[in-house]
Order: structure tokens, then C-alpha cells, then sequence
């Protein structure tokens, strides 16, 4: 039952830029890293012996900043193309459950995140290849920096899509959002237990993957109160 | 033209968008609570948090919400018609997107003046003893207040095009996320409108200038891109089909 509700979710996105952010995100990120290698290789190279992992580090300043703020725009553009010709009420009149109707956004949003998180890997590889950073490939690093964060990230993805769907004013998520933001920005100087510093993989222990494992854990749950008071609230 | 800006104001008076402001106050108290750079050497402990807090304020803060307030003031519009509504009545187009824009510049003013108490209460909690420096702060407040001008001009010219939030947000997004590179550069850092806001509020910038970076800077960037963002948008929302 939940697949066709998946299907229409993604014939809703068509032709809407959906596909286009997806794309924008991790393209914006390593372009950002071209500009700056391209401009001060020299001196970025003498950084850090770990030519690979200091080049990593500089794409992770912007990873987390990116899967942020696309989550909050995905999530408001889910959301408003229901609210905006009042599909709500006649989505939910369907003979669907509202929790998989949840569901279906939910898995829909976690889809592209998740292909920009493997575009991301693609992106930051190439170029990397190309930079002449050295022979040993980090593969395992380099495959942390790049779906890491996603998994991370699925609390702020939980949270947002539950304000974002039961918000009639868009304002209010997208203003979360943007303070989000600021937060995921500030993350050397939050402490661990906040959920926008999990992107950025850094924490006490020192092991990026717990970071993915809260994100998954709170992200279930986070994602379980969202459809939870959904399906109790009133569509108006 | 008056009435036009009152009508406008009484849409917002008494929604929850007011309350919008106050996140400004209330990012600039974490951003000065929660970090400090140390001793970088400043005269001062109150630069010391000026420029801290500037930097993250106008980076990324100030650019992003003043977006989010150009959606909100074309959200009534795009409810239900409003377009219709507003443009049958005995006004022109051209006065509805000024006084939508006056209004808008008006409220980030007032977001500028919270935030301003902000970094008193900042330094206050932190119990900075001495003078506050409103000589060097009004001029932060001013400036990142001035160098929003090309900005809100653009993001009302997407606001009104676009009926989602989503969507304007997206374009706030992509042009303002690489400010964190590009002021760094020398180079380019003043010839991008969305670094302006940092550069106009950085009170590290140079001393001589009135308003951190020098006037040819500010008529160049700030006032070219506001005259082709408005005039965009101006001459858009005159051809734009309701």
C-alpha cells in the first residue's frame, strides 16, 4: 500500500527543481572546495602531511550547512504542495492510512537525500583524483564524509518534516530551519546532546559513526512523534 | 502611497510574524553566549564580541531570515487570490511592490535594533565593565541594515514569483552559503552582494572607512545590485499575470 503513495509523492516533485536541488547540493559543496583549491592550493596543501584528510575536513565545513538546509527546503516544498491547493484533506479522504501517508514523505525526502549523499561521494572522489593529493586513497574516510552526515542528519530531516507538515505558515519551519542552521554553523560549540552538531561528525568520543547511529536512533524516533501527532491532528 | 504601506502593516500587526523579529535578538544571545574566541588581541572585551557576533549574525543569519520575511509579506498574496484582490483596488502595481519593499526594509531595521540589544545583553551577562561603544555599534547596525538593500530586492522579486516558501529560500540559499568563502577572499570578497552585510558589519575591517569598506564600495556593490535587483523586480511584478 505504501508504494504507490511513494510513486505519486514522486510524480507530485516532477518537474518542480526537486531533482535539480538534489543535484545543486553536493555539485555547490565540492565547487566551493574548487574555488578554494583553486585559488590557494599551495598553501592549503602545507596544512595538514594528510593531504586527503585536510581536503575531506574542508568539504565537511559545508556538508553539514548543505544537508541542513536542504532538508528544510525539502521538507517546507513537501508540505506546500499539499498546502497550497488543499490536498491535504483530499489526500487523507483516500483510502490511505495518514501514517503512511507520513511515511511516503518521509521516504521520498530520505530517497533524494540520500542520492545526493552518493552524487556527494562521486563528486568529492573526482575531484579529489584530480587535486593529486597523494596515492593512498582514503576509501573508508572517504566514504564516511560522504553518507555519514545523511544518516546524522535524519533527526533535523524528523523534526523539520513533523513542523513543516503541521504548520499552515511555512514561515515558521523555514525560521527553524534557518536557526538550524546557525546551529549546525556554531557545532564546534554545541554540546554533544544537540542534534543540528551530529552532521558535522564530531563528538567527545571521537568516532565519526556514533554520530550516524544517535542520528539514525533519534531520527526513528523523531521521525515516530511526527507521525504520531499527525495522524491525532485535525486536517483543516 | 501611505495608505498603501498602512494597509500592508495592518496585514502583519497582529499575526505571528512579529515574533519572526525576535529570533534575531535571540541567535545573536547564543552566538554571544555560547562562544569565546579568546584573547585575539582586541583593545576592548566589547570588539572582542562584536566581532564574533557580527560574524556569524551577518554571514549567514541576517541574509537568510531577511529572505524568509520577503516570503512572509507576500504570503497573504499568494492565498486564495490576494493578488486579485489587492490589484483591483484603486493602486498600481508599482506602489504595492514599493510599499511591500519600504515595509520590509522598515522591519529589518527594527530586527537590526533588537539584535543591537542583544550584544548590550551579551556584554552585560557577561559583565563587560566597560563603556559601550555605540559609536563603532550604530554603524554595524546601520550598515549590515543598508547592505540588505540589494538583497531583500531580490528576494522579493522571487518571493512574489514563486508561491512556495521552498522556493526562494533555495535561491537565499545558493547565493548566500558561499559568502563563508568568498569574504575570505580578498579579491572577490567585495563584489559580492551576500558577503556585503559581513563586510559592512565587520568592525575589524578598516578603521578610516565610515562604514567598514570604502563608499566606492558600497555605491558600486550594494547600490548597483539593488538597482538591477529592484528594477528586476520592479518591472517583473508590472508584467507578472495574477
Amino acid at each position: 500500500m505504501i508504494f504507490p503513495l511513494i510513486q505519486s509523492d514522486f510524480l507530485k516533485i516532477k518537474r518542480k527543481g526537486m531533482w535539480l536541488l538534489c543535484l545543486i547540493g553536493p555539485f555547490g559543496v565540492v565547487a566551493l572546495q574548487m574555488v578554494n583549491y583553486g585559488v590557494r592550493k599551495d598553501y592549503l596543501f602545507e596544512q595538514m602531511d594528510d593531504r586527503w584528510l585536510y581536503y575531506l575536513l574542508n568539504i565537511n565545513t559545508f556538508t553539514p550547512l548543505a544537508i541542513v538546509l536542504g532538508i528544510v527546503i525539502l521538507t517546507s516544498f513537501m508540505s506546500s504542495i499539499e498546502d497550497e491547493t488543499n490536498a491535504w484533506k483530499q489526500l487523507v479522504a483516500l483510502p490511505v492510512s495518514k501514517r503512511s501517508v507520513y511515511l511516503s514523505k518521509f521516504t521520498v525526502i530520505s530517497c533524494i537525500l540520500f542520492l545526493s549523499s552518493v552524487l556527494l561521494f562521486l563528486f568529492v572522489f573526482g575531484y579529489g583524483l584530480t587535486l593529486g593529493l597523494g596515492e593512498d586513497i582514503p576509501y573508508l574516510r572517504l566514504m564516511e564524509y560522504s553518507f555519514l552526515p545523511f544518516f546524522a542528519a535524519l533527526p533535523v530531516l524528523g523534526l523539520q518534516l513533523w513542523v513543516a507538515t503541521i504548520s499552515k505558515n511555512q514561515a515558521i519551519p523555514v525560521t527553524l530551519g534557518v536557526i538550524g542552521v546557525i546551529f549546525a554553523y556554531s557545532a564546534p560549540l554545541l554540546p554533544d546532546w544537540m542534534i543540528w552538531k551530529w552532521p558535522a561528525l564530531s563528538n567527545d568520543w571521537g568516532h565519526a559513526y556514533i554520530n550516524a547511529l544517535l542520528g539514525i536512533g533519534f531520527g526513528v524516533l523523531l521521525y515516530l512523534l511526527g507521525m504520531v501527532d499527525f495522524k491525532r491532528r485535525d486536517v483543516k | 502611497m501611505i495608505s498603501v504601506i498602512s494597509s500592508e502593516w495592518y496585514k502583519l500587526r497582529k499575526s505571528k510574524v512579529l515574533l519572526l523579529l525576535l529570533v534575531a535578538p535571540l541567535v545573536g544571545l547564543f552566538i554571544g553566549m555560547s562562544s569565546s574566541l579568546g584573547d585575539i588581541g582586541a583593545i576592548n572585551p566589547w570588539y572582542e564580541k562584536l566581532v564574533m557576533m557580527n560574524f556569524t549574525y551577518a554571514v549567514l543569519f541576517l541574509p537568510l531570515i531577511s529572505g524568509v520575511l520577503a516570503s512572509v509579506i507576500c504570503r497573504y498574496e499568494h492565498q486564495k487570490g490576494g493578488w486579485k484582490q489587492l490589484l483591483a483596488l484603486p493602486v498600481t502595481r508599482g506602489k504595492v511592490f514599493l510599499s511591500k519593499y519600504v515595509l520590509l526594509l522598515l522591519l529589518i531595521f527594527v530586527m537590526q535594533l533588537l539584535y543591537l540589544v542583544s550584544i548590550y545583553l551579551v556584554g552585560m551577562i557577561g559583565g563587560i565593565t566597560e563603556p559601550f561603544p555605540m559609536d563603532i555599534v550604530w554603524k554595524t547596525i546601520v550598515g549590515g541594515w543598508m547592505a540588505t538593500f540589494p538583497l531583500i530586492a531580490l528576494q522579493l522579486w522571487v518571493s512574489i514569483a514563486f508561491k512556495s516558501f521552498a522556493a526562494p529560500f533555495a535561491i537565499n540559499v545558493i547565493f548566500t552559503l558561499p559568502t563563508i568563502l568568498v569574504i575570505n577572499s580578498e579579491r572577490f570578497g567585495p563584489y559580492y552582494p551576500w558577503g556585503q552585510p559581513f563586510l559592512m558589519m565587520n568592525i575589524g575591517g578598516s578603521a578610516e572607512d565610515f562604514f567598514f569598506v570604502p563608499w566606492d564600495q558600497i555605491l558600486m556593490v550594494v547600490g548597483g545590485s539593488f538597482l538591477l535587483f529592484f528594477i528586476g523586480g520592479y518591472l517583473y511584478f508590472q508584467r507578472k499575470a495574477i
